[in-house]
């Protein structure tokens, strides 16, 4: 039975592997780049010893060099989406063209028939997101040095989580799949609702997950740890304060603070770099266990519904 | 029992929009070919998928060879094959990967009749599916239901969609399956002219009901076309159902399902062809002039 | 070897067809005694009809005298003087009908007046005689 899942289902593996190759066509080559920039700049060691201003301009002509790319690269946070929604195409064409009436009626059971196309399905969606997560993670490993692992780019591209989305992404196309039996209005909508589920949990659920903490300290001082919230700066004196957030999870610790940085007071909400893990596990199993309940319902519906 | 291969009894199917099939009860006779026939949107896919095990019912019963083709469908599938309407396939597959797919997925399969059936009929096996003609498509889906070695084989308006060759070509391959194999076969249509040929029993279902099940033969011996001078049928309708009736300013005819002979000698008597019985049923509807009530099974 | 055909509008059954089909096969010297009749599988794959229609002529065929089904080897033309008339009964037979065509047309019958009476006359070949 899965020979014939997977033989059914080879155009959207290519596809996706396809996509998977490009991607590794970019980033190969980039990604050797970066890295040995990083260390032939001497910048990992910047780091480790807390240098100031001559490290700080390396840092920043380094970024500026490679900021292009990176910001490209943070939309590759949308390819779990498409690899999930790309690889639920078979499943939903089976039932749009009716060849259901065919696979269904041969010696095997539609039960069985569902277990294994839908476990190949699942299969293939770990095993592919599997592998952009730990490409980008060697890809942005110079930066998660620099900026932390929840800098925004970094998290949501090269961390578990990726399997969660893909997953994520999967279980909605298959149920969409199930209820309208068109691929391509269930494929698209599908990639919507994943984009639509992304920016709620990344702006909203994802600091409820795991609390960030507060602090407050004067003087900017080269952080010991990696944050990123909502950085607030109170000048003393006169002039404007500035802080710079970022984005979900907040943004780098540089700032552009007027006047004397030592006499400013920082109030800042983050999230320590030890908190990495709990989110990146918290949330992979958000989107998991929605997969899961989204993809039995699609098990259940084509299994008693579909006639 | 085991001389009839399909019983069912009291059959419904509801969808969310209203019944699809009604008080469906019939018995199909192992080894016959019976036609199911009705206008579209009467219930034969329904009945049909029913049968094969594809649909659950609401109501009533079906049993195939004995058995429930939905919860004992383990055992039920390897002995039915089946074409679905337009008689889907996987269009980007070779004829012979489809077959690979009737080899995986079926534990009796007999490759090579398979392979000999396309080779006969100049099939290449390592074209693309997608890029067959209707009729050859056809064929492809009917090989895979008989390389199962079915006892009994559903087809779902298999000619519907073909040319008159094609037509002829498949329904061959039907028969020459049956006069083979013994296999009992159930195929639904629209169009009724050809079927007397082909088939030996036939089933009319109109409205989502059954109106006549039964051997051809008996179904035309059954029935008589009456004309007479302008009068009222019910003398008649004491004694026999009156299906149809018609009248002109000085002449009444009237199709009538006899039971027994017709004596009465004001009617001139003249036989009626399939095709003329199974219209007048498909076009019955109760509160119509014609009251008779005829619209039981004709027992087989 | 006899070759079938079938007339789907002609109004008679098809088993019938084929019995007829065999007489005349057989009056004609067309089928000859120990001839082997088409099997029932050669007969559906050149007609597409049903394999009982076949089964119900020979049966027939059998019933009449005409042929002799042997289990698991086939349906042969039995042995027998052939049912048609001797050559002057012929002679005499058709020169009555062409009198009597004659007639019918001087009485004011058309071609298919005189079809009409002679489909009447020649009915119970038909079989299903009513009542």
């Amino acid at each position: 039975m899965s020979r014939v899942a997977w033989r059914l289902q080879r155009t959207e593996t290519a596809v996706v592997a396809g996509i998977l190759a490009l991607l590794a066509v970019l980033l190969i080559p980039t990604g050797i780049q970066m890295a040995n920039a990083y260390h032939s700049d001497g910048l990992n060691a910047c780091r480790a010893l807390n240098i100031g201003p001559s490290c700080a301009a390396r840092i920043g002509e380094f970024q500026s060099r490679f900021q292009a790319l990176t910001v490209l690269a943070n939309w590759f946070t949308l390819v779990p989406g498409l690899i999930g929604v790309l690889l639920a195409a078979p499943f939903i064409l089976d039932l749009e063209h009716g060849t259901y009436r065919l696979a269904w009626t041969q010696g095997i059971t539609r039960r069985r028939w569902l277990a294994g196309k839908l476990g190949i399905l699942v299969l293939t969606a770990v095993v592919a997101s599997g592998a952009l997560a730990l490409l980008m993670a060697w890809w942005r490993s110079p930066q998660a040095d620099l900026n932390g692992r929840l800098d925004t780019g970094v998290y949501d591209t090269a961390g578990i989580v990726v399997v969660g989305y893909a997953l994520f992404a999967l279980g909605v196309a298959l149920v969409l799949g199930a209820l309208w039996r068109r691929s391509a209005a269930s494929l698209t909508v599908a990639f919507v609702g994943y984009f639509a589920m992304r920016i709620f949990v990344d702006y909203w659920l994802r600091n409820r997950l795991v609390s960030p903490l507060q602090g407050s300290w004067r003087g900017l001082r080269q952080p010991q740890f990696l944050y990123h919230a909502q950085i607030m700066s109170e000048s003393g004196g006169s002039g404007k304060g500035g802080f710079k957030s970022g984005g979900p999870l907040g943004g780098h610790a540089q700032m552009a603070v007027p006047g004397n940085a030592s006499h400013t007071l920082f109030h800042a909400v983050y999230q320590p770099a030890s908190h990495f893990w709990p989110l990146q596990l918290s949330e992979t199993a958000l989107f998991t266990g929605i997969a899961a309940l989204l993809i039995a319902f699609a098990a259940w519906w084509t299994h008693e519904r579909i006639a | 029992m085991s001389d009839i291969a399909v019983r069912t009894s009291e059959l419904g199917k509801r969808y969310r929009d209203g019944w699809a099939l009604r008080d469906c009860t019939l018995e199909i006779p192992a080894g016959s070919v019976t036609a199911l026939v009705g206008p579209n949107g009467a219930g034969k896919t329904t009945l049909l998928h029913l049968v094969i095990g594809l649909s659950r019912q609401t109501s009533g019963t079906v049993e195939v060879l004995g058995l429930s083709p939905r919860s004992d469908a383990k055992a039920v599938l390897p002995r039915l094959g089946f074409v679905a309407q337009d008689h889907p396939l996987y269009r980007a597959l070779t004829i012979a990967e489809t077959f690979t797919l009737g080899r995986r997925l079926n534990a009796q399969w007999d490759e090579g009749f398979a392979r000999e059936r396309a080779g006969r009929l100049g099939l290449d096996l390592d074209k693309k599916v997608g890029k067959l003609s209707g009729g050859q498509q056809a064929q492809v889906a009917l090989t895979m239901a008989l390389a199962k070695r079915p006892d009994v084989l559903v087809l779902d308006e298999p000619v519907a969609s073909l040319d008159p060759l094609a037509r002829r070509e498949f329904l061959n391959g039907v028969l020459e399956a049956v006069v083979e194999t013994g296999m009992t076969v159930i195929l639904s249509s629209h169009i009724v002219s050809e079927l007397e040929r082909v088939c030996d029993h036939l089933i009319t279902l109109a409205d989502s009901r059954t109106q006549l099940a039964g051997s051809i033969r008996e179904i035309v011996a059954g029935h008589r076309l009456l004309t007479g001078p302008r009068s009222d049928a019910a003398s008649v309708a004491r004694i026999h159902d009156v299906i149809r009736e018609t009248h002109t300013e000085r002449q009444t005819t009237l199709l009538v399902r006899a039971n027994g002979h017709v004596y009465d000698s004001c009617w001139e008597q003249h036989e009626v062809d399939l095709e003329e019985i199974v219209l007048a049923y498909l076009g019955y509807r109760p509160g119509m002039r014609d009251t008779s009530p005829a619209r039981e099974a004709v027992p087989s | 070897m006899i070759e079938f055909h079938l007339d789907a509008r002609s109004g008679v059954p098809a088993y019938l067809q084929l019995v007829q089909q065999v007489r005349q096969a057989i009056r004609l010297g067309i089928l000859r005694e120990g001839d082997q009749l088409p099997t029932v599988k050669e007969v559906v794959a050149m007609l597409t009809i049903n394999p009982n229609t076949v089964l119900h002529a020979y049966r027939q065929l059998d019933l009449e005298g005409l042929v002799d089904g042997r289990r698991g080897v086939g349906t042969f033309v039995a042995a027998g003087p052939p049912t048609s008339p001797p050559v002057d009964d012929l002679k005499a037979l058709r020169s009555s009908l062409e009198r009597w065509v004659a007639r019918a047309r001087a009485a004011g019958l058309d071609d298919e007046g005189i079809r009409a009476v002679f489909a009447e006359a020649v009915r119970p070949e038909t079989e299903s005689r009513v009542a």
